[in-house]
């Protein structure tokens, strides 16, 4: 590293430095406040996905970032330049909009050439540029068709080439496969993916699925109300969610209360108490301290199931099973234990017979359980 | 349970073979008498003018074509209002788009007033932008006094303006429709990709529109060559073919030739008529997801905002100060040349009794014509029989018609035996139903495609018969179409001009045509109360279509069938 040099450094710097910094941004439409303070840097080359339930403003971000709405208050700082008062057609951001927003009067070709002749490309640079991208989305044979003679996915795909067209510095995805069916939502989100890794472009995407947002991203950012809930990876997220709010929302829970009764500082060891007895797991935060109410997030699939064997082993417990129902890849238990309902899943559950008339199991909870600060 | 049903229907209709056919055919039957109902009162005249125009003391001749085409006034007269007519549609066009690209585009606090102000010619007759030019430019104008000006307002100029202000809220309205319907996404992918808002309107906005544009354009032209108040006012020496086939009928008393005229006025509606249906046959751009909603206002830079915010200032500036000038001068004998305020002529007996015989003539076409409408729309959209879309077709051409031709014919039709109205509040009425008749027959079609006919075969399945199930579920559902139609028939009637110009007798005077009489005597005080007086009226029966097309949920078509 040292041997690099200075122009190497600088490199390095330059690529580290964020490409889009949101700074506290406020939006109000009228007296209503849609977004209340959001706040992000997004890297280089990054794909960055918003995710939260309808209404909570994704969409008025993206216009934000993209320069078709005022912003209230706060910055937007695009490669390294404040552009909040710059113009949609001035600013190096790209929009693909939900309903793709192609023009009907225009061919597939005219469309993705569409930005490279606003800004006055030659003929030739011009039909090589869209040859190209034709060729990028598979759908080079397609440059002469009207827009409306094509299917739900190929539209999408026209949309996207158009997007890149101009190279931009970032790319804004407005639920771009809300629009397609289910199956071919799984193929595009994995071509998105790829294309937006091969060319490394830096991305902001919108989605309300949290499944596709786990799926496609390099980070997450959980929105509810006009705020930002929590930022991270998708097993940050998932594995480590900071409310109750992210934690339902990216899958389902079952949650159990309890208190800390000891934390040991070098194994990490910590035990808390439930009202079924005490649990031991290692503890992976730093945010809860011995003698705190928590709320212990434990995944349908990080339980494992038995028959009553009884061994009364550690962090075993023992339920009721209410009912067991086979879904092929995955059967879905419902098991009682106490008062409390809990939902369990079984990969592959080859063995499944055995459960079917069973009443008594015992639900091993995992030593990887996350804690929720109770307040 | 099924055959139960079966048997019981079966006993039921072996009651009576009679009424069973009825049944059957009562739609049947009543189409046919809804089409002979149009092939009298429509069809028939405009044969008659027809038929006119080709029928000498002795029979078959060309000679009254060949009279038009070989006199210079006739040609000079034709020149004039295909004239007028496109250079109306095309300043009618960009103020219209102006306004409303300013009202969907533009900043917010300037949409609701600009949108009002656009909108509110609709409340005036259209005569009364050429009355309101007479009091500010006329011999004896305001302004041209006030700055000694000689200029001639009477003629070609006068009466493009007048005809402008007239016919904005329909370029307007058609405009802003189509506006509206485009999805602002496209806009603002455009802009995103480094678009300038010139290129935007250039590349995206007019190429999406022209459809719309063209739609307008052909309607605005057609109205505009027909109209026939502000040319007749305001021609002066100037021909038009409108006032001139009145002049002919009323001066000369020369039916073949006026026939002839009026001939050559359809002629380019019919064909306008056609470019228009077929034409224009699904070449709507359709987009996904293009519901319409309302465009966020963009920083439109000021080489589109200054030309579009002169332009839009100046019509609605002008339409504001029209309607003022009237208003003022309905409490001067002579605005400008008498001083002192009077309320004489808003007490005015003939122009009172004027009013009373519009109201009453208004109403009667209006109970007729709302009931025909919502009988029509039920067989047009229900019926099943062979000339369905001709019926259709021919219901709605009411509107594009010109009032002249269908004055002259239906003075041709029934001013003798075996049907003699003229002379009565019945011909003005009946000629009122079938011009107007299109847009009861639009609401009710639409009403009725918002229910689903399985409502009424449920209702017929249990045993209703037709007229049961048109009396106790269809005419309920259509109510608010009927009373549309009937308030729209109204209110359109009122106003209305230039078929009753021709079908008044002597001291029978209905207000619109007062209005004509003392603007052309120069009866300027009594000119505007009456026109005031309408204004009032109309106005009165928009607020209420307005409550309710907001109850009913009526707005949206009523607004297109208003604008189609
Ligand atoms: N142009 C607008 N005017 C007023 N309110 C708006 C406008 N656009 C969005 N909103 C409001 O802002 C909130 C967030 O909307 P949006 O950003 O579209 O949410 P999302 O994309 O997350 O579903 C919603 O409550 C919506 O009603
Ligand atoms: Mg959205």
């Amino acid at each position: 590293m040292t041997t690099k040099g200075v122009t190497g450094d600088m490199d390095r710097k330059e690529n580290e430095k964020p490409m889009l910094i949101l700074k506290d941004i406020h939006k109000f439409y009228g007296n209503n406040e849609v977004l209340k303070g959001v706040s992000l840097e997004v890297r280089r080359g990054e794909l960055v996905t918003f995710v939260g339930p309808s209404g909570c403003g994704k969409t008025t971000l993206l216009r934000l970032i993209g320069g078709f709405t005022d912003i209230s208050a706060g910055d937007i700082i695009l490669d390294g330049q404040r552009i909040n008062d710059l113009p949609p057609n001035l600013r190096d951001t790209r929009i693909c909009f939900q309903n793709y927003a192609l023009f009907p009067h225009m061919t597939v070709a005219e469309n993705v050439g569409y930005g490279l002749k606003i800004n006055k490309w030659p003929k030739d640079k011009t039909a090589a540029r869209v040859r190209e991208l034709l060729e990028m989305v598979e759908l080079d044979t397609f440059g002469d068709r009207m827009i409306d003679k094509l299917s739900g996915g190929q539209q999408q795909r026209v949309a996207f080439a158009r997007a890149l067209s101009l190279e931009p510095k970032v790319l804004l995805l407005d639920e771009p496969l809300s629009n397609l069916d289910a199956n071919l939502r799984l193929v595009m989100r994995e071509e998105i993916r790829k294309l937006q890794e091969r060319l490394h472009i830096t991305t902001v995407f919108v989605t309300h699925d949290q499944f596709e947002a786990m799926a496609i991203s390099d980070r997450l950012v959980v929105m509810k109300d006009g705020l930002i809930e929590q930022v991270g990876t998708p097993i940050e997220i998932y594995e480590r969610p900071a409310n109750e709010f992210i934690a339902g929302f990216v899958g389902y829970v079952n949650f159990m209360e309890g208190r800390i009764e000891s934390i040991d500082e070098t194994t990490c060891n910590t035990v808390v108490n439930t009202e079924y007895g005490r649990l031991e797991i290692t503890l992976e935060q730093d945010d809860v301290k011995t003698g705190d109410d928590v709320l212990m997030v434990i995944r349908p699939e990080s339980v494992s199931l038995s028959l009553d064997c009884g061994d009364k082993s550690q962090n075993v417990l023992c339920g009721a099973l209410k009912s067991y129902m086979y879904a092929g890849s995955i059967a879905k238990c419902t098991v009682t234990i106490g008062d409390r309902t809990m939902i369990i899943d079984q990969y592959n559950p080859r063995d499944a017979q055995q459960f079917q008339h069973a009443d008594r199991v015992e639900v091993e909870i995992p030593r990887s359980v996350h804690l929720l600060k109770k307040k | 349970m099924a055959t139960v049903e079966l048997s019981l229907k079966l006993q039921a209709s072996s009651g009576s073979k009679i009424k069973d056919f009825l049944n059957a055919n009562l739609i049947n039957i009543l189409a046919a008498f809804l089409f002979l109902l149009l092939a009298f009162f429509l069809l028939y005249p405009i044969i008659a003018v027809l038929l006119k125009s080709f029928r000498g003391p002795s029979g078959f001749t060309l000679q009254y074509y060949q009279n038009f085409f070989s006199k210079n006034y006739y040609y000079q007269s034709l020149y004039n209002t295909l004239l007028l007519g496109v250079i109306n549609t095309v300043v009618c066009l960009v103020i219209g788009f102006c306004l409303a690209y300013m009202t969907t585009r533009g900043p917010w606090i300037l949409r609701k007033p600009l949108k009002i102000i656009s909108l509110v010619p609709l409340i005036a007759p259209p005569y009364l932008f050429a009355l309101s030019l007479i009091i500010l430019f006329g011999r004896n104008g305001l302004i041209t006094k006030m700055f000694d000006l000689h200029w001639q307002l009477y003629g070609f100029g006068g009466v493009v303006i007048s005809q402008t202000l007239a016919f904005i809220p329909l370029a307007y309205m058609m405009i802003e429709n189509t506006l509206m319907s485009l999805n602002p996404n496209l806009e603002e992918s455009a802009y995103d990709m480094g678009a300038s808002e010139a290129t935007i309107l250039r590349t995206i906005t007019i190429p999406l529109l022209a459809p719309g544009l063209l739609k307008a354009a052909l309607l605005i032209f057609v109205m505009t060559i027909a109209e026939f108040g502000n040319a007749a006012i305001l021609g002066g020496r100037t021909p038009f073919l409108a006032p001139d086939t009145y002049t002919m009928i009323t001066g000369e008393s020369d039916f073949n030739m006026g026939s002839v005229l009026s001939v050559v006025m359809i002629a380019p509606c019919i064909l306008i008529f056609f470019i228009h249906n077929y034409l224009l046959e699904g070449k709507q751009f359709t987009t996904i997801g293009g519901k319409p909603v309302a465009s966020e206002p963009r920083k439109i830079t000021p080489l589109i905002q200054v030309p579009f915010m002169i332009i839009t200032t100046v019509a609605a500036g002008a339409i504001f100060v029209c309607f003022a000038v009237v208003f003022a001068a309905s409490f001067y004998k002579i605005l400008g040349v008498t001083h002192n305020i009077v309320l004489s002529n808003y007490l005015d007996f003939t122009s009172n009794q004027a009013i009373y015989n519009s109201i009453r003539v208004s109403f009667v076409a209006a109970v007729i014509g709302a009931i025909i409408g919502v009988l029509l729309a039920y067989v047009i959209v229900r019926g099943k029989f062979f000339g369905r879309t001709f019926i259709e077709m021919v219901s709605l051409s009411g509107f594009a018609l010109p009032g002249t031709v269908l004055g002259i014919g239906y003075l041709l039709a029934f001013s003798a035996p075996p049907l003699k109205l003229t002379g009565g509040i019945m011909i003005l009425a009946l000629n009122c139903v079938f011009r107007f008749l299109a847009v009861g027959v639009e609401a009710g079609i639409s009403k009725l495609h918002q229910i689903h006919i399985e409502i009424e075969e449920a209702s017929a399945d249990l045993g209703a018969s037709f007229l049961t199930t048109f009396y106790k579920i269809v005419l309920p559902i259509m109510f608010p179409a009927f009373i549309a139609g009937f308030i729209y028939t109204f209110m359109t009637a009122i106003v209305s001009l230039s078929a009753v110009v021709f079908l008044v007798s002597p001291g029978f005077d209905l207000a619109a045509v007062k209005i004509f009489d003392a603007a052309v005597y120069g009866e300027i005080g009594i000119a505007s109360a009456t026109t005031m007086k309408l204004v009032l009226i109309v106005m009165i029966c928009m607020l209420i279509l307005n409550f309710i097309s907001n109850k009913t949920r009526l707005g949206s078509s009523m607004k297109k069938s208003a604008a189609v």
